[in-house]
């Protein structure tokens, strides 16, 4: 019998109710009931803080499984591992002895903490997904962060401007030290953010196939004795009830939530990445099976059911042995469930404990670095499929570890928003010249390149692209071998608030061509799917909506590794609801999506920045009237529009095998993707370069789109997905040839000149013109009043 | 087998460090041999080392301020006696701080702490700064810059928060130029001193980069030649010889694998090995 357990089933609504408030649960009284069903009696404090935890929407993606089940292509040739553990496995390249180099790929929200507490916010959602990564055996080798921050001139400028400047400190306070790259990310603003940023976080990591570790105790414990051995940070309050705080709405001066925010400290991590390395390739070394996991959301609770379950086993804590924060005790829910971060979980047999702890405490030397530290045995794992913690002689859980494990689902009730766009009334008189410094003054334009220089990207010394430098960063990941690996991270908000389905599946298209403008073969995709309160029935809607783009994205696009006769997998991902502030208004629909590129030779990948002169300039593809959401109309004309660009696959995959085929025979000097701003936005990035300093100028040739029928701001500002690539003189039929297999259009933009200035040409006639020094001196800056310290500051 | 350092260079693992493996490989580029040591190993270990390389990172956590705590660490007695035979020493961004902090540099008067490493200071940001330098190598004889031609200019990476050498000690700083000790100095591209950011990318005074003892064996630098060390780590952007080499070898995967700037801090050791032989 257990002691101290919560009467739930004599109480009647409103007591159930006002027991889980005294006790700080987010429950809702129908699935407390819920819990009395699966255990058949009223359950301890400790069991119903683990539903909590467990049950909760960050946890259990009880509104949004069924619908990523349905739609969401997870299986493909070149996976490994699909979503359901810690992280994404695919191969990328044979190591030439038999075995896989694989890709290990998370991506996640640290949004409600980030807006509390940028700094440490940040910082812990660096630290919670390289985890995943690590605890999958892989090295990790970059981070990228998507961000959304609030309208920096807006009414809230003030916060907004104090969080964005948080949040980017709090990202290099934690991956600077902890010695991984930053590989890019991008930002945007709008006031839709101003009550809730988002801070997304993407790690990679690399690994052998054959090396890969499983979150399960392994089978052999059911012959051989094997125990878990939890290592780290000793366990303390901070982010107790962190999982549930990602799962409800935020609510402006809460302070008491402040407690949910976990604590970083890269430094540990660091030395315990270093330590981990030496346990698992000793292990390896000596043949001995191992399951590792990291503590994140539900703490010790957490990872020890899952450990154990996973494996098909039961599992017996001893929460006295766990290592709490010097002169602390803490009541069992809080050991059970905390947040604690830099810490990890091993599952290995008895006889290999003495030799784990001896590299963690005596090599090195945890206890003495951080007080409190360690590695400590806190259970047994048995045979009997029961999940038992004892405290203080006394069992305060006791139940088969599959009723801790059971999921929760609801079916939740979509409809569709109803608002109506409308596109702008045309105005034939504005300045181009004018309007185009504005533009390239505008936050969400202007170089980010401010914020990428307070990263390390150099760290590990394998990057070959840096942040900023094109569309994609890229890595050569393997020693003396050309494969490289291109990574971006694409979401524009504005064409999800037009069109939810769009602003999905242009993700998808955006990110992938990002990588393919590097030479990257679209290879797997991560979704993060960022929305407000699921409950309301438009909310769900805009997130179904999301789901169903990215899920045709990904047939539409497909693996082009393997002829697209397999869709581009979705690896991982994860679903962040409840992002709305006090008024109740939800954040832009925002699905996040990260694309993984494979490149079959790393030194063909080549930055954005045009390379010579004589060099001639082209469009693959061509713009139409779909300004809708585009920098052009809300900068310009103050509104979104209607005409969201609409996905079409078939032209996508054309494009982006038009790219590839002119990147393998190497003749690409320069490419960059149309995206945000248009054509000409990107022709001036390709101007200027990642750091500003170009100084080849090219006169636009608009004669090309006559056709078209568009004036020519359409032409320039139209954000319908295509390439600028620069190429050699001499290759324009075989250029020609390529498009018109894969079904495209090509437009000859114009030819290099050495002359630092970007014209905009029609019938002979200069439409307006450019200095690249007058351009470089508004896009460098354009971030700074944001990012940057005044004198004497 | 024992664990032997012999012939070999010995990179300092202090907890926190997170530069060390790379600097493993770049030493190995050059054709040297070059191990992990952690910090809490057997100090003997270095006595027939070939020479030793603290590397970047965050030893310590930066505690109380970088470099510091480690310069404190028993190791340090071993390193001291090293330096003081003639051992070549390098330490790189939080190694250059714990060299500083020791007092091995400038070493003017031996162990004490004469030259601090302050917070960067930059025009219109302040914090943390990852960029592409120019160093330009002048001054005394020094081992890990003996290979590199006077007034020659070097591109390698900065990354840090605290990498301003300062000292309000005139005549410490007096016997430094008389010395000539300050071996590497931030510079443009052409290789013109400026003062000003990013030319030079953090306020150090004089633009000190890099700054050896008096004996040229011990050698605190703030860029990263590890970073810099194969053609495919310098950035296609980034202009000048260098620049241009590397944009050249695109398309070209064996190209890229040649060396980079940064390899002749290594590439000097070699020689001084050699030329010792």
């Amino acid at each position: 019998m257990l002691k101290g357990t919560i009467p739930i089933t004599e109480s009647d609504d409103s007591r159930v109710g006002e027991l889980l408030k005294e006790n700080g649960l987010n429950l809702a009284v129908s699935e407390a009931r819920r819990v009395i069903e699966l255990l058949g009696r009223d359950p301890t404090l400790v069991e119903l803080t683990i539903f909590n935890t467990m049950w909760s929407e960050h946890c259990s993606y009880k509104s949004s499984r069924k619908i990523l089940g349905e739609l969401l292509p997870t299986k493909a040739p070149n996976v490994v591992m699909g979503p359901g553990e810690d992280a994404g496995v695919f191969r990328y390249a044979e190591t030439g002895d038999g075995d896989w180099h694989c890709l290990v790929i998370a991506h996640e929200s640290h949004n409600h903490p980030s807006q509390v507490l940028p700094v440490e916010g940040a910082a812990t959602g660096i630290g919670g997904i390289v985890r995943d990564v690590y605890c999958m055996g892989a090295d990790v080798v970059g981070v990228l962060d998507p961000l959304r921050f609030g309208d920096p001139k807006g009414p809230n400028a003030r916060q907004v401007i104090s969080i964005a400047r948080g949040v980017v400190d709090g990202i290099a306070q934690y991956g600077n030290p902890l010695g991984v790259p930053n590989l890019g990310g991008d930002i945007a603003f709008d006031a839709g953010f101003d009550e809730n940023c988002l801070v997304n976080v993407v790690a990679i990591g690399t690994i052998r196939e054959s090396r890969v570790l499983r979150s399960r105790v392994p089978a052999e414990a059911a012959d051989t004795p094997y125990k878990i051995i939890l290592i780290g940070k000793p366990t303390d309050d901070s982010g107790f009830g962190g999982a549930a705080f990602a799962s409800e709405d935020l609510v402006e001066g809460e302070e008491a939530n402040r407690g949910a925010v976990q604590v970083p400290d890269p430094f540990l991590k660091r030395v315990l990445a270093v330590a981990n390395r030496k346990v698992l390739d000793l292990a390896e070394d000596r043949g001995i099976k191992v399951g590792f996991k990291d503590l994140g959301a539900g703490g010790i609770a957490c990872v020890t059911s899952e450990l154990a379950h996973a494996g098909g086993f039961g599992v017996k804590i001893d929460l006295d042995a766990v290592n709490v924060a010097a002169g602390h005790h803490y009541p069992p829910p809080v050991v059970s469930c905390s947040e604690t971060q830099e810490r990890y979980a091993l599952a290995v047999p008895e006889d290999f404990v003495d030799d784990v702890m001896k590299i963690y405490n005596e090599d090195f030397e945890l206890p003495h670095l951080y007080h409190g530290a360690g590695a400590v045995v806190i259970a047994d794992v048995t045979r009997d499929e029961l999940y038992t913690i004892e405290s203080g002689g006394e069992k305060v859980c006791e139940t088969p570890v599959e009723v801790i494990t059971t999921g929760i689902a609801y079916d939740r009730p979509k409809s569709p928003r109803k608002v109506l766009f409308e596109e702008p009334e045309w105005q034939e008189d504005r300045s181009l010249h004018d309007d185009f410094l504005k533009i390239m003054a505008s936050p969400n334009i202007a170089s980010k390149n401010y914020v990428f220089k307070h990263y390390d990207s150099e760290v590990q010394g394998r990057a070959v692209i840096r942040p900023g430098e094109a569309d994609a960063g890229v890595l050569a990941p393997v020693a003396g071998n050309p494969v490289g690996l291109a990574v971006a991270v694409d979401g524009n908000p504005w064409y999800g608030i037009i069109d939810p389905y769009q602003g999905g599946a242009l993700a998808v298209c955006e990110s992938a061509r990002n990588v393919a403008a590097v030479g990257g073969v679209p290879s797997a995709i991560t979704d993060c799917l960022n929305y407000g309160n699921p409950e309301i029935e438009e909310v769900f809607w805009e997130f179904f909506e999301g789901v169903r783009g990215i899920s045709d994205a990904c047939r539409g696009i497909g693996l082009l590794s393997h002829d697209g006769n397999h869709p581009l997998p979705v690896v991982s991902g994860n679903v962040s609801f409840y992002n709305q502030g006090e008024s109740g208004k939800a954040i832009p629909p925002s699905p996040i999506i990260c694309t993984v590129g494979v490149i079959e030779d790393y030194s063909k990948s080549r930055s954005m920045t045009f390379k010579e002169e004589g060099n001639e300039v082209f469009l693959i593809g061509e713009p139409l009237d779909e300004l809708g959401g585009s920098e052009y109309y809300r900068t310009i004309y103050g509104t979104l529009g209607a005409n969201v660009p609409e996905a079409d696959f078939v032209r996508e995959r054309g494009q982006i095998r038009t790219v590839l085929d002119i990147h393998s025979h190497g003749w690409v000097r320069s490419c960059h993707d149309t995206g945000q701003g248009g054509m000409l936005t990107a022709l001036a990035e390709m101007a200027l370069g990642g750091n500003g300093t170009g100084k080849l100028g090219l006169a636009v040739n608009l004669d090309e789109f006559d056709s078209t029928g568009l004036p020519p701001e359409k032409v320039l500002f139209s954000e319908t997905g295509c390439f600028i690539v620069e190429l050699p003189p001499g290759n324009e039929r075989e250029i020609l040839a390529i498009c018109a297999r894969n079904r495209v259009k090509l437009h000859k933009l114009g030819m290099l000149k050495a002359s630092p200035k970007l014209e905009v040409v029609s019938n002979g006639k200069a439409l307006a013109s450019w200095e690249l020094g007058e351009l470089a001196g508004i896009y460098m800056t354009g971030c700074r009043s944001i990012f940057g310290i005044e004198k004497g500051e | 087998m024992a664990r032997s350092f012999k012939d070999k260079v010995a990179i300092i693992q202090f907890p926190g460090v997170n530069c060390e493996y790379e600097t493993v490989d770049a030493v190995r580029s050059v054709g040297l041999g070059a191990d992990l040591l952690r910090w809490n190993e057997d100090p003997a270990l270095l006595e027939n080392a070939l020479g030793v390389i603290v590397p970047g990172g965050f030893s310590y956590q930066d505690r109380i301020r970088a470099g510091v705590v480690s310069a404190k660490d028993h190791i340090m007695d071993k390193l001291s006696e090293l330096a003081a035979a003639g051992h070549p020493i390098l330490g790189i961004c939080n190694g250059a701080q714990v060299l500083v902090e020791s007092g091995f540099i400038p070493g003017i008067h031996w162990e004490s702490v004469d030259l601090a490493l302050a917070p960067n200071v930059m025009e219109d940001r302040d914090g943390y700064y990852c960029s592409w330098t120019h160093l330009l190598h002048g001054g005394t004889d020094c081992v890990w810059t003996s290979a590199i031609g006077n007034e020659e200019v070097v591109p390698v990476p900065i990354a840090h928060a605290e990498g301003r050498f300062t000292t309000d000690d005139m005549e410490v700083l007096e016997g430094m130029k008389k010395n000539g000790q300050i071996v590497l100095r931030y510079c443009t591209q052409a290789g013109q001193i400026d003062p000003s950011f990013p030319t030079n990318p953090n306020g150090s005074l004089e633009s000190m980069a890099g700054v050896c003892n008096r004996e040229g064996n011990v050698l605190a630098m703030m860029p990263h030649p590890e970073r810099a060390s194969w053609l495919r780590q310098v950035p296609e952007d980034l202009g000048g010889g260098w620049g241009m080499k590397r944009s050249k070898a695109g398309g070209d995967s064996g190209k890229m694998e040649a060396a980079g700037p940064g390899r002749i801090f290594f590439e000097s050791l070699r020689r001084w090995k050699e030329g010792g032989e």
